[in-house]
């Protein structure tokens, strides 16, 4: 056949493309995977974040710096010892079936949070509140017992175990958002179903068809005013590459960019980039030679050019020394190791080990080309830098997280994602008495300084409080490596205006409109 | 032939029950458990959760707890998918899973078989060596690369279908014809080989001498008695199908529950796994037997269940 009509052939099916105009006022998102719950009490992951905080609304919101600014509470105030805080709710809201809200939605949420008979996975959320770790442990069996009481319709007391600062901030997360009894106790499980839910956000459930699509129309009564759009459609593509196929044929209006797409596409009118609120760190075991040794663990430090790292991995990501990430309050650049290789081997020698006679340090990481591309970088700059010789080891994640607990490797990798930003997220994980600390490693000055700094209102005192434990986590003991600060990719429609993406990886699109 | 089946059902539940106790036993052997979190859970909760679950019983319990349920049709509570049954969530996905691979099976016997009846009667010459190639191409290409093909090429360049998601009719096509690539190339070997076996017998050539059309012949005496080797086939095809479901429905974002196979296990969602793998078990049980019926219906020297007919 000549090429013509081949030519020919081709354009005819080009022009029978299904593309149809997308619909003004509705936006198609992908959410990746099906939420494993929409119970906000109940939820733990991402997913059911990314739908849950377009149905429901806390106390406090992330304000744009992502400081907790007032939401259903239209103030609130702490008392001088820091222990008690009132938060006078916003009058006039309503829950989707017309129902006003009342403190003691509240009340309700925050005792089946911490109820032991509930298995809510993030009860340990509230567990600053008084009794509320012993109620959820079972030696408290009063729940009037525990810290959190409705004074009035509209006001709510809460009374924690001590002074914490961040706590309006935990109010920013889906576990202290309200509930209703009266639904959940009539519907049981099937309450989050859309013909039984009742929430009060900026959008409502309209439908959710299980591992394919959600669908969400806005709520006209919401407090802060309707949002613009008619509808979102959220899909649960789980491939990455599919999910970018379906964004170039006008299908889906927001994306996630695969890592291995994003050279390609970083230069699209659409690609978005912001710096998350998550930090890649690898961690020693402290207990075992030679890393009980914090000399050596620093020579392992110094001996790291983190700056190959975004080369390597080119997915946006930021070289990090320090923990506290940017974007977070008390973030200090100035923190950490720098790359000093002559340092390191001096440091080394000063510990008396010498490196030729080390047996092969093991890095173990869970089975994923990122952290595969992290460990074969950093095993070529310990062995040239050090004149040690390095093993690699991957494990299936499940198989990973067991050993971390039972018997960590010398060397493993891990991430932090913030709950709430604020840095106590990040710095008590390192507490000695913390469950994820796996590096065995624990410091009393370290834990002192960590909980002062959860207690300590004037900025510039906590400011100084975490720089200093920062200074022994990073660059005196070094139990952990901080390596580099992650990114979040993403490729948006220009159908699409308004929208911000956000470190914490939230999305939230009341002011966003589908053209 | 009553009492076949009959007993043929209850070897099938015999076996359903050692898939379970298998899959039980090494889903426990598997290390880590379903709670085992990046963001690991105090001590206190951690209780919770697996008191809520019954987890902190003996493994022992746990088990035959979880044969207790079964013989009452309940295949327990999803750990990972909060509030919703196993039985609910297969309720909802078995049915696009078991839609797409009816579709994928049609087009792969279709395909495979005339494709293997003209392989098989042109041997050696072009039409063999052209379905040859056909067959070993649908078997060396994995379908993850196969679909991603399609995807690029018949969903994105040329629009002539939907790249994914399950909309309607429309949107099966290309994962069927991703699922039935390996399947079809090997009912198509299978097919050329039996035609191949009864060409030359005398039957076929008293067929011929009867009388009868080239047509008649190909599919009445030929066609019939090579099928035999396919129907062989007929319970890995199944397994085949329902495999490569996962990648397909992974691909294509179709929300069936080959993903579950998988996902399941790298939640460590016990009942999720044993749910997902007994109804694939029961699946091919029955395609076994619906095989068995088959035969004797295709080769009439075939006795089921001894000389008793």
């Amino acid at each position: 056949m000549p090429r013509a009509v081949w030519g020919f052939l081709l354009l005819g099916a080009l022009a029978c493309l299904p593309r149809a105009a997308p619909p003004p006022g509705v936006l198609r998102i992908n959410l990746g995977t099906e939420p494993p719950t929409l119970d906000w009490t109940r939820a733990t992951d991402s997913v059911s974040i990314q739908v849950i905080d377009q149905l429901m609304r806390g106390l406090a919101e992330l304000g744009p710096d992502l400081r907790p600014v007032p939401a259903l509470a239209e103030r609130w105030e702490v008392t001088p010892d820091g222990r008690v805080y009132t938060f006078h709710l916003r009058e006039g809201v309503r829950w989707t079936d017309g129902e006003p809200l009342r403190a003691e939605h509240f009340v309700y949420a925050w005792r089946r949070l911490l109820d032991p008979q509930t298995a809510a996975e993030y009860a340990y959320f509230l567990f600053p509140v008084r009794g509320a770790r012993a109620y959820n442990a079972g030696k408290l069996r009063d729940p009037n017992a525990i810290g959190v009481r409705a004074l009035d319709g509209r006001t709510l007391r809460v009374e924690l175990e001590g002074p914490l600062v961040y706590f309006p901030s935990i109010t920013t997360f889906m576990v202290t958002y309200p509930a209703r009894r009266d639904v959940i106790e009539a519907y049981g499980e099937r309450w989050t179903e859309p013909e039984h839910i009742v929430t009060l956000g900026p959008f409502r459930l309209e439908a959710w068809e299980h591992e394919y699509r959600i669908l969400l129309r806005p709520n006209h009564d919401y407090f802060a005013g309707p949002p613009r759009l008619k509808q979102i459609a959220a899909y649960m593509v789980t491939e990455g590459s599919t999910a970018l196929i379906l964004f170039e044929q006008g299908i889906l209006d927001i994306v996630r960019v695969p890592p291995l797409e994003i050279r390609r596409l970083s230069s699209h009118p659409g690609y978005r980039r912001v710096p998350a609120l998550r930090g890649y760190y690898y961690g020693f075991n402290t207990e075992e030679a030679p890393f009980d040794d914090s000399r050596v663990r620093r020579a392992f430090g110094m001996a790291i050019d983190r700056a190959e790292l975004p080369k390597v991995l080119r997915g946006g990501e930021l070289a990090a020394s320090f923990w506290i990430p940017p974007g977070m309050p008390h973030h200090n650049p100035s923190i950490g190791l720098r790359f000093d290789a002559e340092g390191a081997r001096r440091l080394l020698r000063d510990a008396g080990v010498d490196p030729a006679k080390l047996p092969p340090i093991r890095v173990v990481y869970n089975t994923d080309q990122t952290h595969r591309l992290v460990a074969q970088n950093i095993q070529k700059q310990w062995q040239n830098n050090l004149g040690v010789r390095v093993e690699l080891d991957s494990r299936e994640w499940k198989v990973f997280l067991k050993e971390l607990v039972v018997k960590p490797s010398p060397v493993y990798r891990l991430g932090w994602g913030a709950d709430f930003p604020d840095p106590d997220n990040f710095m008590s994980l390192f507490a000695s008495y913390s469950a994820n600390n796996h590096t065995r490693w624990g410091s009393p000055r370290y834990d002192r300084l960590v909980e002062r700094a959860a207690r300590e209102r004037d900025p510039s005192r906590r400011q100084a409080l975490y720089d200093e434990a920062q200074r022994i986590l990073c660059e005196r003991e070094v139990p952990i490596v901080p390596l580099f600060v992650s990114a979040i990719n993403l490729l948006v429609s220009e159908r699409i205006e308004g929208f911000e993406p956000n470190p914490m990886d939230l999305m939230f699109f009341e002011g966003v409109e589908a053209h | 032939m009553t009492r076949y089946v009959a007993l043929r059902l209850l070897q099938g539940v015999g076996v359903l029950w050692l898939v379970a106790t298998v899959t039980f036993a090494l889903l426990r052997l598997l290390p880590g458990g379903p709670f085992d979190r990046e963001k690991v859970l105090p001590p206190e909760v951690l209780r919770n959760v697996e008191a809520r679950y019954q987890l902190d019983a003996p493994v022992a319990v746990q088990y035959l707890r979880y044969l207790q349920g079964l013989v009452h049709g309940d295949l327990g509570p999803s750990y990972k998918y909060v509030g919703r049954d196993v039985a609910d969530i297969l309720r909802d996905a078995f049915p696009v899973s078991i839609g797409l691979g009816a579709l994928a099976l049609g087009l792969a016997l279709g395909f495979g078989v005339s494709l293997g009846l003209v392989a098989g009667t042109h041997r050696g010459r072009p039409p063999d060596h052209a379905a040859t190639l056909l067959a070993v191409l649908g078997m060396s290409v994995p379908s993850f690369v196969l679909g991603a093909l399609l995807i690029l090429v018949a969903g994105l360049w040329l629009g002539w279908f939907p790249a994914a998601l399950w909309e309607g009719p429309l949107y099966a096509i290309l994962p069927a014809l991703t699922l039935a690539a390996t399947p079809a190339a090997y009912v198509a070997r299978l097919t050329r080989a039996g035609v191949l076996d009864v060409i030359d017998l005398d039957y076929i050539r008293t067929a011929r001498a009867k009388g009868l059309s080239e047509s008649r012949v190909r599919v009445h005496h030929i066609l019939r008695n090579a099928l035999l080797a396919v129907v062989t086939y007929f319970g890995p095809l199944l397994a085949v199908l329902l495999t490569g479901s996962f990648i397909v429905e992974q691909i294509f974002a179709i929300p069936g529950m080959g993903r579950f196979f998988v996902t399941a296990v790298t939640n460590r969602d016990y009942p999720l796994v044993l749910g997902v793998t007994l109804v694939y078990a029961a699946l091919v049980v029955l395609a076994n037997l619906a095989v068995d019926l088959l035969y004797a219906w295709l080769d009439p020297r075939i006795r089921l269940g001894g000389a008793e007919r």
